[in-house]
């Protein structure tokens, strides 16, 4: 029998970034297919390709052994490819039956909406689902009123009134506890039993082995293993996703010794989809946080800045409480934050190179004017040290490339120079040039003194520059890798929630 | 929250008691109230308001606001009787100019909603904007009150149809419409739209299409109320209707339609254009001086936005 999707071939490059080279999928008719790999493998490109939202560059997808036209999600979902969001897709003062329908309403003969229908129909797909759905899961309950529980269920729902032959799930389970995350589990069994294809991106090395019939690896845009899930182990499938080199390949950095107390202890901090998560760190260290991207990092990072301010838990810093209840407060105790997303949190646009950078100085020293003269000579200094390149300090901060933008943002934060260093994915979208003076610099603030955690999106990036790497997976710490333990290998195994 | 609940959406069940209290009101302060000609005489008085109220709904429902329907009155309300003069003032003329005048008020529903929808303007600065320019519009296309309109116009307007008062022909032809288009999949897929557009968009509703849809049902009901002020007034008036898009916007307000959009229905516009039609005339007749009017509803409006967001807020 055909298999009911074959990908062939798919290639899609985001500007210089090649996403995707000729990455292959092959779907059976009622499996339910785990598609894995590190961050960046491309696996959501591909999920996003099939699915009409992204368009592809070559290659050709083939449903039932059709060629597929997937120019528009709507494309897709005719030729029966559902893509499940997770809660973007229901309109909140709408009713269960409404969301559910919304845009291909039942009709009577007369044209008008068919309540009676709606009503029905909606029941039938809760019961279905009846033994998880919960108080007040009725065809008239309005979407504001569920849990986050039966929104995901009502979602589910959406998709499946529109009785596509391919589901795909996109960290489906990513915000369920376990027991949410079995229920889960026995709709997928059910819609294997109706014979609806399952393509499952999941974070969770347990759950791809509970309930996937079949395995696809992915590594840099490419796919490079298939397996049956009963004929194979996670060894290998982490193997496969690190690849040859990188499983054997120790690491080559020299590791320091850390001596000495921890002057950072985190205890118990808590925010949504975090924790709780205890550490410490020490002075001179470079703490990376690993792990698949959404699994608590950033929320670790802006609550440990203020930024969004932990619910619980305490954070000491040489032994002052330094629990930040908004960036004033940790800005205060030396602590900085660089973010990746510089359009966001960092860039005043339109601003000139000066006032990006003096910016920090301003609120630490309750300054209300700029000192002019005193902060172009401590700021010309501060930029030339980080071999950044700039017309002027007049000129705007859009006039510079990513990379030296993102050097001006750091500088904000040299002068006194911080404490502790939070770093969120810094290296993001600039130059490899920036990135070698960026990984100096961070060793350098680390050498004479401070401590600095970092998370990034590339687990190279850990792996050559953090002295340890805490990896983090549905909000919990999985591993403290160190020393020889800090390999691609145990990095990728972690990060998909399995502790050696 | 658990307000909210009880009443399953139905905001409108506060504006209707909010309207009997009126009405009780009136009642003892005006012992011929409940006459027959005394509520068809009110009823006229609120028809314009009631129509454009109900269009106003839709528009807001999808997450927009027109602040040019009073000027839409006007340019409606020129055109119909300069076309009617110019073609003779016959039978055949006024159908023609009631048509035009439909016309006129669809378009500049379309143009509202093709520069909103289309260019993604904001839509309160767009419809400031148009307001302006059909205001300018009217102006030129009648510069100054006059131009009668002929009698069988006026006649028929305060008279009767098959012998039921045609205010309340038009009232019902109204509700209709607001029935009709309540039970197609329009009225939910517009309160999708206004309710969270990015779920509307993952879900493919044609947004654009919706909000011009919104935008035309606005500008149509404008018009429906120009002819109707026009059957009133008699005559050419370039100015009419000026207040009538922010009282319109506060009854629907009132009637407990979202001005976020995605939450009410026309039924409560209704009711609260009666209540502010009533809240005058309460005010008329307790022998306060008319100047209060506009303050007293002004903070009974704010009393109900204050209200509203109380019941949404968790």
């Amino acid at each position: 029998m055909q298999p009911i999707l074959r990908a062939c071939d798919i290639s899609k490059s985001f500007g210089a970034v090649h996403a995707l080279d000729k990455a292959r999928l092959t779907v059976e008719r009622g499996e339910i297919h785990a598609l894995l790999g590190a961050n960046g493998c491309g696996k959501s490109t591909l999920c996003k390709i099939i699915a009409g939202t992204v368009g592809l560059d070559a290659g050709e997808v083939l449903i039932d052994g059709q060629l597929a036209a997937l120019g528009s999600p709507h494309l897709a979902e005719e030729q029966g490819v559902a893509l499940f969001y997770q809660e973007l897709s229901l309109v909140p003062q709408l009713s269960l039956g409404e969301n559910i329908f919304l845009g291909r309403e039942p009709r009577d003969r007369l044209g008008f909406t068919d309540r009676a229908a709606i009503q029905r129909q909606t029941e039938a797909l809760i019961d279905r689902v009846a033994a998880v759905a919960g108080k007040g899961f009725t065809p008239d309950a309005r979407v504001f009123d569920l849990s986050p529980d039966q929104r995901q269920l009502a979602e589910i729902l959406k998709v499946l009134a529109r009785k596509p032959k391919i589901i795909i799930f996109d960290e489906a389970t990513a915000t369920l506890d376990r027991r949410q995350v079995e229920v889960f589990f026995d709709i997928l069994r059910v819609l294997k039993a109706e014979g609806v294809s399952s393509i499952f991106i999941s974070h969770r090395m347990d759950e791809v082995f509970a309930i996937a019939d079949r395995i696809t690896v992915m590594r840099n845009g490419e796919t490079v293993a298939e397996f049956a899930a009963a004929e194979t182990d996670r060894y290998a499938v982490v193997y496969a996703m690190v690849g040859e080199t990188g499983a054997i390949a120790a690491s080559v950095r020299d590791h320091k010794p850390l001596e000495g107390d921890a002057r950072l202890a985190v205890k118990d901090v808590r925010a949504a989809r975090l924790g709780p998560v205890s550490f410490t760190a020490q002075r001179g260290e470079i703490l990376g946080l690993g792990g698949l991207q959404g699994q608590g990092q950033k929320a670790l990072l802006a609550g440990l800045f203020g930024a969004e301010p932990f619910q619980g838990g305490s954070v000491s810093l040489d032994g002052v409480d330094v629990t930040a209840r908004r960036p004033a407060d940790a800005m205060a105790r030396r602590i900085a934050y660089v973010s990746g997303d510089r359009g966001r949190d960092s860039a005043l646009p339109g601003r000139s190179i000066l006032e990006n950078t003096a910016i920090a100085s301003l609120v630490r020293e309750r300054r209300h004017v700029v000192p002019g003269a005193v902060f172009r000579e401590r700021f010309t200094e501060v930029l030339a040290g980080l071999n950044t390149r700039y017309a002027g300090l007049d000129a705007p901060i859009g006039s510079l490339s990513g990379g030296n933008q993102q050097k001006v943002f750091i500088s904000r934060w040299l002068s006194p120079a911080p404490g502790l260093l939070l770093l969120d994915d810094p290296t993001k979208g600039i130059d490899l040039g920036a990135k070698g003076d960026f990984y100096l610099l961070a060793r350098k603030l680390a050498d004479e003194g401070a401590t600095v955690i970092i998370y990034s999106s590339e687990d190279s990036e850990l792996l050559s520059l953090c002295d340890r790497v805490l990896v983090l997976n549905g909000g919990a710490i999985t591993a403290d890798l160190v020393g020889d333990r800090l390999t691609p290998f145990e990095l990728t195994r972690a990060s998909y929630g399995d502790a050696a | 929250m658990t307000g909210l609940n009880k009443l399953g959406g139905r905001t409108w069940v506060v504006t209707a008691a909010a309207l009997i209290v009126l009405l009780v009101i009136n009642a003892v302060l005006q012992p011929n109230f409940l006459e027959p000609s005394v509520v068809q005489s009110n009823l006229t008085t609120f028809l314009p308001l009631v129509l454009v109220a109900i269009g106003q709904t839709y528009v807001i429902l999808g997450g927009d606001i027109d602040l040019s329907v009073g000027a839409i009155v006007a340019l409606v309300n020129v055109v119909t009787v300069t076309v009617i003069a110019g073609l003779g003032g016959d039978g055949t003329a006024v159908v023609i100019g009631l048509v035009a005048g439909m016309g006129v008020g669809a378009t500049c529903g379309l143009v509202n909603g093709l520069i909103i929808a289309g260019l993604r303007f904001q839509p309160i600065v767009t419809t400031f904007a148009t307001s302006i320019v059909f205001s300018g519009l009217a102006l030129w296309v009648l510069p100054q009150a006059g131009m009668p309109v002929p009698e069988p116009y006026w006649r028929t307007y305060a008279g009767s149809i098959l012998g039921v008062p045609t205010v309340y022909v038009i009232y019902v032809v109204a509700f209709l419409i607001a029935a009709v288009l309540a039970t197609r999949p329009f009225a939910t897929r517009l309160k999708a739209v206004g309710g969270l557009r990015t779920a509307a968009f993952q879900t493919g509703l044609e947004l654009g299409r919706l909000r011009v849809s919104a935008f035309m049902l606005s500008g149509l009901f404008g018009a429906f109320a120009s002819l109707c002020l026009t059957g009133e007034t008699a005559s050419g008036d370039p100015l009419m209707g000026q207040t009538l898009a922010m009282s319109a916007i506060s009854a629907v307000v009132l009637g407990g339609t979202a001005l976020a959009g995605g939450v009410g229905g026309t039924l409560g516009s209704v009711l609260g254009a009666w209540v502010i039609g009533m809240i005058g005339s309460v005010i008329f007749f307790a022998g306060l001086p008319f100047e209060y009017q506009t303050l007293v509803q002004g903070l009974i409006i704010l009393a109900a936005l204050a209200g509203g967001v109380l019941v949404t807020r968790r």
